[in-house]
């Protein structure tokens, strides 16, 4: 697709479609943000204290900021109504809103939802074309289905992934922060669209659920596979067992990583040792064969570590290019924001908000429905009276609500 | 949501068409997804050894086994024909299948697709009503567009989660096999399918797409919408000497890894002491407080490394549970195939298909319907002539095809 196909201005596709958002951190969260960037009216419904997401930013794992990048990302494009849903008065009007909604999204503890009467036998009855979108860390039945999930100890921990991730003798492999829930959230939007596609055909409703822990089996899959048949990874060598030192990761002085992939090393040998500035390695016999670097594998990388420490990557990228070396780089997270790449998809998105300029859009594209402008992530309970106002509460009736403390 | 929910008489996707013009395992899997939900998926294949994923069991990364485990999960429930798509005659055979399908899958480089006319504009005029859905490994357009794209280096690499797994001093991080494909994969349905409920209200089809690329930014979300706004973490400290000793990863005597997470920490750290039978070291003045044991934290590690070390994972589970210490499970992939919730969750599906009568579900859980029991996967070209007489082909023609070599 060239950006010419898109015809811009066409209605997006998921316009008039009305989602509540009764979920809280991220993988259910997102899943709303993806409905809203392709047009879906997205109601975030909160309690009056909010998303526990909009105290979140200051872990110890997280960049520091002004700016609520996280909550930025994951709620954009929504409105936001503070519900006290333990208030007869507060629960009718979640009531309201879900009968007109299409879709209700939530990811609270089941225990939570039989206690707020929120899980799919309590609100069909208001809506039966209702898709009620469940997201849990464990599935909806089963020993596990009342624990708390999270992306770290659920998608990752408990699937078998960070165990995989070892290396021999070494410590499990980090994950970070909502790897795994923003993947779980295009599952269960593609969960939604299966049943609004099937509600198209039927007129009916009904419920889709996905969980944590399955998604992170799934993106396991291969490994997982071959367990059920009794085979199983060995843990990876790390980079200190190379059986080639010419086919390794090295570190610049920076701390960025290059991957040298040197396939033709007699060829290639000489010129390598010229562009990292050792010509002295050339015809040392020690090294100056291929079978000889093979026997030394651990005494090259020494050399080569010590001498790859002293240059930026800037600064070897035009040597090695020159001697017609072949290597990889690992960007960090400080490369993403020019990536020329990223830019001509469309990946980053300007938005209206000056704090947050740019954001991330959903990685899919749809000739001719660009995602909608990016809308700042919402103030707790700023759309409350707009939404009651839509839902058919006169203005007294709203005053009521406030004075009772049901809604902020 | 209760295995007991009345399911609707059809699967939801019964009836659709899709053509997997697609190897290796983003864009296949994501055809299994249609098929598992009854779509009827017609793998299109070259001639003789078909899609190269076939052969991805031997891989020297992956565990051994005899049985091909790989393509149970990504060749099943669909049909295979084998047609060369340079051969005239071919082609014809293959556009007379555009012409009557719902869906096609393609993840050919940008320059194949031209080269085999698979592009969008190529195949639009046969079937305007085609959802075509391109999946690559970095975009549309850009610099890279014709770069191939696999998961390690588009997903991971590219999108800076390997650099930022990495601790202070220590190499980047690693994926699993596939880990990012099969995540991009849940995007392309979700994509499909929002295509899919387009074109029954407006008629028309069109082109939906996403890439590796993309999705590895989505996945790293959080970081990269903080590296948007300038916002950067340093790399994690080692394990031995991490900013939180009580949030962080032990091995136990029998080389398993508990992930303690002491969210209040005030309680938990006394209860996590009495666990560990060390009823001194909250009068340890290094102990004490919340900052002295941030101030000392290497000589915490050494010393709740040394405990952990003493006993079994078993031991551990029942003590720290007994103490209430939360604690993550850093589970291992040999407890997959016995893991009770797994099977409540739907993780894990039994398939008609002896040599490897277990596979894994994908993550869409329906309360309306039940995915489709995976059968066998196809042998290349096993339903060419079913498919060919489908649309129309007598046996001569069928016999003259198979004699020019276009089809297998």
């Amino acid at each position: 697709m060239s950006d010419t196909a898109d015809t811009g201005g066409d209605t997006p596709p998921l316009a008039g479609v009305r989602v509540l958002d009764v979920a809280s951190f991220i993988a259910g969260p997102a899943a709303a943000t993806v409905l809203a960037d392709f047009g879906a009216d997205v109601i975030k419904v909160e309690p009056l204290d909010g998303d526990p997401l909009r105290r979140m930013g200051d872990g110890a794992g997280m960049p520091k900021c002004d700016v609520d990048y996280s909550w930025a990302l994951d709620n954009r494009n929504k409105r936001s109504i503070a519900l006290d849903l333990k208030r007869a008065d507060g629960r009718a009007v979640l009531d309201r809103l879900i009968a007109r909604a299409d879709v209700l999204i939530t990811n609270y503890p089941f225990p939570v939802r039989a206690r707020l009467r929120l899980r799919y036998d309590d609100v069909a009855p208001v809506n039966a074309r209702l898709i009620y979108a469940s997201l849990s860390g464990y599935g909806e039945t089963g020993p596990e289905a009342d624990q708390p999930g999270y992306d770290i100890t659920t998608y990752f921990g408990r699937s078998g992934i960070v165990d995989a991730m070892r290396v021999a003798d070494g410590a499990p492999s980090l994950t970070l922060p909502a790897q795994g829930d923003h993947p779980t959230a295009m599952t269960l939007f593609g969960a939604i669209m299966l049943a609004l596609f099937t509600r198209e055909r039927t007129g009916r409703g009904g419920q889709v659920a996905t969980n944590l822990l399955h998604n992170g089996i799934w993106s396991n899959g291969i490994f997982a596979q071959a367990a059920l048949l009794g085979a199983y990874p060995e843990p990876r060598r790390g980079r200190q067992y190379a059986k080639n030192a010419l086919a390794n990761a090295y570190r610049a002085r920076d701390g960025r990583w290059l991957s040298l992939v040197i396939v033709r090393e007699e060829r290639l040998w000489a010129g390598f040792c010229q562009a990292i500035g050792l010509p002295g390695l050339i015809d040392d016999p020690r090294f100056a064969t291929r079978a000889a670097r093979a026997q030394r594998v651990p005494e090259l990388m020494a050399i080569l570590d010590a001498q790859f420490a002293t240059r930026d990557l800037a600064d070897w990228r035009p040597r090695l290019e020159a001697a017609g070396i072949t290597f990889g780089t690992l960007p960090g997270l400080r490369d993403l924001p020019d990536d020329p790449q990223l830019a001509a998809n469309g990946t980053f998105i300007a938005t209206s908000d000056p704090d947050v300029p740019r954001t991330i859009a959903n990685p899919i594209s749809m000739a001719g429905a660009p995602q909608v402008a990016p809308r700042r992530a919402p103030a707790l309970g700023a759309h409350t009276d707009d939404i009651l106002r839509e839902a058919g509460h006169a203005a007294a009736d709203i005053a009521a609500l406030r004075a009772s403390g049901s809604v902020g | 949501m209760s295995d007991d929910t009345p399911l609707d008489a059809e699967l939801p996707l019964a009836g659709l068409t899709v053509l997997d013009v697609s190897s290796f395992i983003a864009a296949p899997a994501a055809a299994t997804v249609l098929g598992d939900f009854g779509a009827d998926v017609i793998k299109v294949e070259p001639p003789g050894s078909g899609d190269p994923h076939r052969n991805s069991f031997q891989n020297p990364n992956y565990p051994r086994a005899d049985v091909n485990f790989v393509w149970q999960l990504d060749g099943r429930n669909k049909r295979s024909v084998a047609l060369d798509l340079k051969h005239a005659d071919g082609r014809a055979c293959f556009d007379r299948l555009v012409s009557r399908a719902d869906v096609m899958i393609v993840n050919f480089p940008a320059p194949v697709r031209e080269r085999l006319r698979l592009r969008w504009e190529d195949v639009a005029p046969v079937n305007p009503r085609l959802i075509y859905a391109s999946l690559t490994g970095y975009g549309e357009t850009g610099p890279d567009r014709d770069m191939p794209g696999f998961d390690v280096n588009a997903y991971f690499g590219r999108a800076g989660i390997l650099d930022a797994q990495r601790t202070e001093d220590g190499p980047p991080g690693f994926s699993l096999p596939a880990q990012g494909d099969r995540c991009a994969a849940m995007t392309i349905v979700a994509a499909i399918l929002m295509g899919l409920r387009r074109r029954d209200r407006t008629g028309q089809g069109g082109w939906v797409g996403t890439s590796l690329y993309a999705n590895g930014v989505w996945s790293n979300g959080t970081l990269a919408q903080a590296a948007l706004v300038g916002a950067f973490v340093e790399p994690r400290p080692p394990r031995t000497r991490p900013r939180n000793a009580l949030a962080n990863i032990y091995r136990t005597r029998d080389d398993r890894w508990v992930q303690l997470t002491l969210v209040r920490e005030d309680k938990g750290w006394e209860r996590l002491c009495r666990a560990l039978d060390r009823a001194d070291l909250p009068a340890d003045p290094r102990f004490a407080t919340r900052d002295a044991r941030r101030a000392n934290s290497a000589a915490l590690v050494a010393i709740l490394d040394a405990a952990f070390a003493a006993q079994d994972w078993a031991h551990w589970r029942r003590v720290l549970r007994a103490h209430e210490v939360t604690f993550g499970v850093v589970e291992r992939l040999q407890e997959l195939p016995r893991d009770e919730q797994a099977r409540h969750a739907g993780i894990i599906a039994e398939t008609t298909s002896p040599s490897v009568p277990y596979t894994i579900n994908n993550p869409v859980r329906l309360g309306f319907a039940r995915p489709r029991p995976a059968g066998a996967p196809p042998a290349v070209g096993q339903h060419t002539g079913q498919i060919l007489r489908e649309i129309g082909l007598s046996d001569a023609e069928i016999a003259a095809l198979r004699a020019a070599g276009a089809a297998d």
